[in-house]
């Protein structure tokens, strides 16, 4: 059975079974890598996606039930080269260290800002509870965030 | 494979690494009726799919996983919440996210609204559903239990052509044993005036699963003395279960914390913590008083 998903705007066909992690089908069939498997426990946030504009755990959704549903992967956030303003802000604080959770960051950020445009300090801090970095790098990425906010 | 027509099959042949000689199919019902026809045509090589957060990460617990599930999350009857004068009903499938919204301007149902808004993290909430906290009979830490425990919640068990209506400690009882084909489907929760509050400890503030969990709903006599109090604890046991010899302690004096605390300190002894890879069993019964203390300062002042 083939799951047909529609992925940064392209329809796409994977073979891959029903119950496979979505995380799964987007690096190994379509080869974006930018949503990483890491803790597949839904704890870490580093394989988040946007299903339908709502920011996913990809680990945790199998590929079947991601069917007639937009997917939206953090290489289809910047569009024509831009980058979207969270990835401004987040490039222009330094704010990105090694890499691994990253991503997953920008797809909360990014919910976050279209969701609560004025988000403070607080909403911030709260959305990204569920994505850690292990190198310990939040403060730049909240200071990021803020700035993201401010200059909409 | 199931006689229900609508099944993805499964494949025994591709391309894909990922694929396994018996990989579980999914059916996505669209209805009640579908989802129950499916249920039971699988009999016991089904099982459910609501959220997900538990089943996906069977092949960590190096657990198989079920030849078919029946995914619920997409029936409109199982993702509505109902508020009436004098029941609230709680659609199986309704996420920890849409639950703490609904009750957040009900100030009773404190205990369930920061149970199902504090839970886990974010996305967890968003995907995570009430009835599937209360059917993951290995899940020792879901919040929700506790806390429909201490507001004397029923739960609706749904199967082809039969429906009954269960108290949620006769279910978590029967839950292990529950027949192929059977579906919970609901949660009915009373109304009644009263101050609760869900006290949890993560080992970090948020994102972990509680150490322990102390959920308390109270009601008063007319001269500020507790009438009837309800106390369940989760996380501690392998199974959340009320605390019925606090309960009684507390009953025709005015809520003193301190004195609560007091108490459960007393009592404590009477629960077996369980032991993990991320807390030893005692840490998990000591932390007791010191949760019933702020759930009872949280229930006085909301």
């Amino acid at each position: 059975m083939v799951q047909n998903l529609t992925v940064n705007g392209d329809r796409r066909s994977s073979a891959a079974d029903p119950i496979t992690p979505l995380v799964d089908v987007l690096r190994e069939d379509f080869h974006l890598t930018g949503a990483k498997p890491v803790c597949r426990e839904g704890f870490c946030g580093a394989c988040m996606v946007l299903l339908d504009g709502a920011p996913i755990l990809s680990c945790l959704v199998p590929a079947a039930l991601a069917e007639d549903c937009e997917i939206l992967t953090v290489e289809g956030l910047a569009t024509d080269g831009g980058l979207t303003p969270i990835q401004s802000a987040l490039e222009a604080c330094d704010a990105v260290q090694c890499g691994m959770c990253f991503p997953g960051m920008v797809v909360t950020l990014t919910h976050l800002l279209t969701a609560k445009p004025g988000a403070t300090r607080d909403d911030i801090r709260a959305a990204l509870t569920g994505n850690i970095c292990r190198c310990t790098g939040y403060e730049r990425i909240v200071e990021a965030a803020l700035i993201a906010v401010a200059a909409k | 494979m199931p006689t229900h027509p609508s099944f993805r099959a499964d494949r025994t042949e591709g391309t894909g690494a990922m694929n396994t000689p018996s990989a579980p199919s999914i059916y996505v019902a669209r209805s009640l009726p579908a989802a129950l026809d499916a249920l039971n045509d699988c009999g016991s090589a089904g099982a459910p799919f609501a959220g997900g957060t538990w089943i996906m990460r069977s092949p960590i617990r190096h657990e198989a996983h079920q030849p078919q599930y029946v995914a619920i999350g997409k029936i409109a009857e199982l993702t509505t919440i109902r508020i009436d004068a004098d029941v609230v009903e709680i659609g199986a499938a309704v996420t920890h996210v849409a639950l703490a919204s609904a009750l957040a301007d009900l100030p009773e149902f404190n205990v369930l609204a920061t149970a199902a808004g504090r839970s886990a993290n974010p996305a967890i909430r968003a995907m995570a559903t009430v009835g599937g906290n209360l059917s993951t009979s290995g899940f020792a830490a879901a919040d929700c239990v506790p806390a429909l425990l201490c507001l004397d919640a029923e739960v609706e068990i749904s199967s082809r052509g039969d429906q009954e209506r269960v108290g949620l400690e006769r279910f978590l009882r029967i839950r292990p044993t529950l027949e192929p084909g059977r579906l919970l489907t609901r949660i009915i929760v009373p109304r009644r005036d009263r101050k609760t509050a869900h006290a949890r400890l993560p080992l970090r503030k948020s994102g972990d699963y509680p150490a322990a969990i102390v959920s308390l709903a109270v009601s008063f006599d007319a001269a500020a003395g507790v009438q009837a109090a309800r106390i369940a604890v989760g996380s501690v046991e392998p199974v959340a279960r009320r605390w019925e010899r606090l309960e009684a302690a507390l009953v025709g004096r005015p809520l003193d914390p301190a004195q609560a605390a007091e108490v459960a300190a007393e009592l404590a002894n009477e629960f077996t913590g369980r032991d993990s890879v991320e807390l030893p069993a005692w840490y998990r019964v000591s932390v007791l008083p010191s949760l019933v203390h702020r759930a009872a300062v949280a229930a006085l002042g909301a």
